[in-house]
């Protein structure tokens, strides 16, 4: 064992660590965890505090052929951290620092080991927020989020959590420390390929990420309508107006009317008639399991009694940032949810929810302990996609457990669902539920995981999505891990026979989508968006790395081409956590690849023109102030700011109060966004080509 | 144990883990409350082994933090306590020595600094001085045994003033119902600019591991998690002697109000 581990770093062999890592958060181990069947152990346990130490860890590992298994806090759901009997366990808890928090450019500089809440409050006592807060923000890490493609409840407003990291450091076993994004010595289409690949590739060991200042205004309102349907047509309705809302969640009729979240707040005292049953029978544990494990037992005559009981749901639409924009953008927020049939249930609903958005984690243990398991997947696809998906996946869930779903993670292309389900605590049940759910999603179309990434659960699932593709993970994995010792049998597998190539995808005209050709020229892709405009006018694809855009910044969304003679389609999505995204290296490997970007409808627009002093100055202040222009350039040394969408008018005498001698109305031209590699510079350089809230940017190749 | 069920606790997704000093401290997945909970459920069950179950109880400062964040309002750190009686044989305790000298206040000298003497400079009159040893025995509090101690307690200190620097020997006392004041609150301008832990009220707060069995039991995590605590504050001065006396053998910097009474006098 002392061959395993270097010198100086810090190691246990003691059953207690060793089972402490062994199980995950995967419900599928704590069904079997309640049924006394224990996780494998590791054989050993060690925290590297250092680069050099986790490097140190990794060549003996290599060396040894043992495996290892990076470990943030245990806190996913699909058993990727899961014990083996035959590995280590890199925990990385010892790799803790948090800061320094660059105050000017709006970064900040942590360990993979931070537990998020502790990030959160470290940054919230100096003023600044993640805007990343995911349910599980209490138990788990950021290197967990950064490996495991996390998003969070905010994620219409800050993006998903790989939007909001601009370097990433990890350690492999062959390459030893390396730097990729901001100041990388790695090559940066890897940054990609190491977010979202569970352990798989490397440790990752620090992080620098994008933060705002704290929320000066926050507006909460829960809205109820007739149909799912009807609000899935709001929720379109809000993000293709761009006005990214912090919060869109839609809670289907059975969530709505088993959550109450109709109705208004309880006080404390108030029992539902199912609590009241709970508390007189809690003195009789097993009166209390036998009564709660039926419903259980008959999930099918559930289902459709909690159908027929239902009716109506509630969406929570929340806006945060600067007070200004948000109440221009709840202005007419209101205006589209009003107009597409929804009923304002004022800000009672919105709030209650924002108090207790964590504590939806505590609902899952007392079903386990009535014998049943509960567990929840989410999936996502475009926006024409979603209520079919919805159905779809009902189905194939409601004859084995009792199910509710909400939506929520909205983009201007699509959304995900996230069904929350629960059974009889039978292994056997749980398993075929998962299988009969995650087909019924790729038969569809969708992706098998919008968040909570792949494991050892959705391993096959994801390799089918990802099909042939899987080459691009498997070229970094030879250079970083060729003997395979990184988190071996997670994430991906290898799928027996041809996989067929997945169901063609057609957007409908309110998906806002196109397609072109990988290499296609800015008129070309202008000529396939029409008659809307492409959403981000990029010069060409690629498009700048993420850390080099906005969040709100979207690229190609689903890229479709041939590997092998295999037909691959990535992105079947708005976004996918089924492993790493592998989209920029399908488009630079196959010519002939076919990009889906998004468009926007020509409707309201708005364009502004001011002279002023350092007009990029000026227009970093907007981003930092809140706003998120269409377009935002400098022609001929003039700013331009402009707007489209519902708020479009709003947001341009926002932005007037902004400039200094104010903007003045000209006609619409999106103008384009520099495409490739961007190179940080002054804001003076009479080459800037870009802001974000970070800095200034210039093309590498004029 | 029955009392005190575990079970919604070894299910829990781990969610009062940021609130728990001694898991975010020692980073060992092993000291993440429900984890802990985990391993005593299946002690409870027959599943696992009593030393290990002991081993996981002791990794804890017994601070309420859990609770304290959980919605559900699990009383885990009753349940831990009850496990660590049940699991660990009590630690003896040595019996109460004489209280020396005369005076209105009686100082409990939990270390070896003279308290009573430069208190009773301090405050111009004469002081009694209580030593103990082992801070009046609170490895043993949580056992029936310890009754017999409250007792006594009791009865010696009726009628006196005590004054205490230590948070263990604050501990015994408040178990036993003795009055008691601390040193920071006779002499207010010893006290740390932003109160430290147990002396700051009853609000749980991050712990630098000196408190609870952790410290007997797994002295190098409540080695780790003093350093954690010390790297997250600028605050090198503590109200409680047990807290400084840990504390310093990492970073020599650190005093309590003790160390100010006596440069002061
Ligand atoms: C109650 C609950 C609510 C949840 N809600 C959300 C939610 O709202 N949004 C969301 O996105 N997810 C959610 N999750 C899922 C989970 O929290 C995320 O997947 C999270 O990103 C995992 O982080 P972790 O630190 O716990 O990672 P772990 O579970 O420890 O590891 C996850 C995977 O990443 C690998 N890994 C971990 N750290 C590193 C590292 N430093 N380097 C390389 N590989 C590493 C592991 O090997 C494993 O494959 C929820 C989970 C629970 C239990
Ligand atoms: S005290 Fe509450 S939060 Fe902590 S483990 Fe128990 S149930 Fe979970
Ligand atoms: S009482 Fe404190 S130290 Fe003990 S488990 Fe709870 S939070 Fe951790």
């Amino acid at each position: 064992m002392i061959d395993l581990v270097p010198e100086g770093v810090r190691w246990s062999e003691d059953l207690l660590d060793r089972n402490a890592v062994a199980r995950d958060l995967w419900p599928g181990g704590t069904l079997r965890f309640w049924k006394g069947e224990h996780a494998p152990a590791p054989r050993i346990v060690v925290w590297p505090s250092t680069d050099a130490q986790v490097h140190a860890v990794l060549r003996r590992a290599e060396a040894l052929k043992v495996p290892v298994i990076p470990y943030g806090m245990g806190s996913g759901v699909c058993g990727g951290a899961r014990g083996r009997e035959d590995a280590v366990t890199v925990d990385v808890k010892a790799l803790d620092s948090i800061g320094p928090l660059d105050t000017e450019r709006w970064t900040v500089d942590c360990g993979a080991g931070v537990n998020g809440q502790h990030l959160e409050d470290w940054l919230d006592a100096r003023g600044f927020t993640l805007g990343h807060s995911p349910s599980s923000i209490w138990c788990s890490s950021v290197g967990g989020w950064a490996a495991a493609r996390s998003a969070g409840q905010f994620s219409s407003k800050y993006g998903v959590f790989e939007d909001m990291v601009l370097q990433l450091r990890a350690v492999s076993p062959t390459r030893g420390p390396f730097i990729v994004g901001e100041g990388g010595d790695a090559p940066d289409a890897w940054m990609d390929s190491l977010l979202g690949s569970e352990g798989t590739l490397a440790v990752i060991t620090s992080l620098r990420l994008r933060v705002w200042p704290k929320p000066q205004a926050r507006a909460l309102r829960g809205w109820s309508f007739p149909s799912v349907e009807a609000a899935v047509e709001a929720m379109r309705g809000l993000m293709q107006n761009e006005l990214w809302p912090a919060v869109i969640r839609l809670y289907d009729p059975v969530d709505t009317r088993i959550g109450g979240k109709t109705k208004p707040e309880k006080d404390p005292g108030d029992r539902s008639f199912l609590k009241e049953l709970l508390h007189a029978v809690d003195g009789l544990p097993e009166v209390r399991k036998r009564l709660l494990s039926l419903p259980l037992r008959l999930p099918g005559l559930i289902n459709e009694v909690f159908d027929r009981m239902a009716a109506g749901c509630m969406l929570i639409v929340g806006f945060e940032g600067d007070p200004a924009v948000v109440a221009a953008s709840e202005r007419a927020g209101n205006r589209i949810l009003t107009a597409a049939g929804g009923e304002d249930l004022g800000v009672a609903p919105g709030e209650r929810w924002f108090r207790s958005r964590h504590h939806v984690s505590y609902k899952l243990m007392p079903i386990f302990e009535r014998g049943g398991f509960a567990d929840t997947m989410e999936v996502a696809c475009a926006w024409s996609q979603l209520v079919p998906l919805y159905h779809a996946v009902r189905d194939a869930l409601s004859p084995t457990v009792v199910v509710m779903a909400h939506m929520s993670h909205c983009y201007p292309e699509g959304a995900s669902i996230y069904f929350s389900f629960a059974g009889r605590g039978d292994v056997d049940v749980y398993d075929a539920t998962w299988k009969q759910a995650l087909d019924a999603v790729l038969a569809i179309g969708g992706t098998a995981t919008h968040h909570h990434g792949v494991g050892s659960l959705k391993a096959h699932a994801a390799s089918v999505e990802v099909g042939a593709a899987v080459a691009g993970w498997r070229e970094l994995k030879h250079l970083l891990d060729p003997k395979g010792v990184m988190n071996p049998g997670r994430l991906y597998v290898d799928v027996e026979g041809i996989v067929p190539p997945p169901v063609a995808f057609k957007p409908e005209p309110s998906d806002n989508l196109a397609h072109a050709h990988a290499l296609a020229n800015l008129a070309e892709r202008r000529d396939a968006g029409a008659p809307r405009e492409p959403l981000w006018d990029w010069e060409s694809f690629p498009m700048p790395p993420r850390w080099q855009r906005l969040p709100w910044q979207t690229g190609v969304i689903e890229v479709s081409g041939t590997v092998d003679g295999h037909a691959v389609r990535l992105g079947r999505a708005p976004r996918s956590a089924a492993g790493p995204d592998l989209r920029g290296w399908l488009s630079a490997r196959d010519p002939q690849a076919i990009c889906t970007f998004a468009t926007a409808e020509l409707g309201a627009r708005w364009l502004g023109e001011a002279t002023c002093d350092r007009p990029w100055e000026v227009a970093r202040e907007l981003l930092r102030g809140d706003l998120r222009p269409a377009v935002l350039n400098v022609v001929r040394g003039r700013l331009r700011v402009g707007f489209r969408g519902a708020a479009a008018a709003s947001f341009g005498a926002v932005a007037s109060t902004r400039v200094p001698g104010g903007l003045a109305e000209i006609p619409w031209d999106a103008g384009s966004l520099p495409s490739g590699r961007l190179v940080p510079c002054e804001p003076g350089d009479e080459r800037c080509a870009m802001t974000t809230p970070q800095g200034y940017f210039r093309r590498e190749h004029p | 144990m029955s009392s005190h069920r575990l079970d919604t606790c070894a299910l829990c997704p781990r969610l009062c883990r940021p609130a728990c000093p001694v898991a975010s401290g020692s980073a060992r997945e092993a000291a993440v409350p429900a984890v802990i909970a985990g391993v005593l459920f299946d002690w409870q069950r027959g599943l696992g082994d009593a030393a290990l179950a002991a081993k996981a109880a002791t990794l804890c400062v017994d601070c309420g933090a859990c609770q304290a964040h959980c919605h559900l309002d699990r009383p885990l750190p009753a349940a831990l306590r009850v496990a660590r009686v049940e699991l660990i044989p009590a630690p003896p305790y040595e019996a109460l020595r004489p209280i020396e000298g005369r005076g209105r206040i009686v100082a409990i000298e939990a270390d070896e600094r003279p308290f009573a003497k430069a208190l009773s400079r301090r405050l111009a009159e004469p002081i009694r001085r209580w030593p103990t040893a082992d801070r009046l025995g609170v490895a043993a509090i949580d056992y029936p045994v310890f009754e017999n101690r409250l007792s006594e307690l009791r009865a010696t200190l009726a009628d006196c003033e005590v004054v205490v620097a230590d948070g263990a020997v604050a501990e015994v006392l408040k178990r036993a119902g003795v009055p008691f004041r601390w040193l920071h609150e006779v002499v207010p301008e010893l006290a740390a600019p932003t109160g430290s832990c147990r002396t700051a009220g009853s609000k749980p707060a991050a712990c630098c591991g000196a408190a609870g069995p952790l410290a007997a039991h797994h002295p190098e995590d409540a080695v780790r998690v003093g350093k954690h605590w010390l790297a997250r504050t600028e605050e090198r001065r503590v109200n409680d002697a047990r807290c400084r006396n840990h504390l310093v053998a990492i970073d020599r910097t650190v005093r309590d109000a003790l160390d100010l009474l006596l440069e002061s006098t």
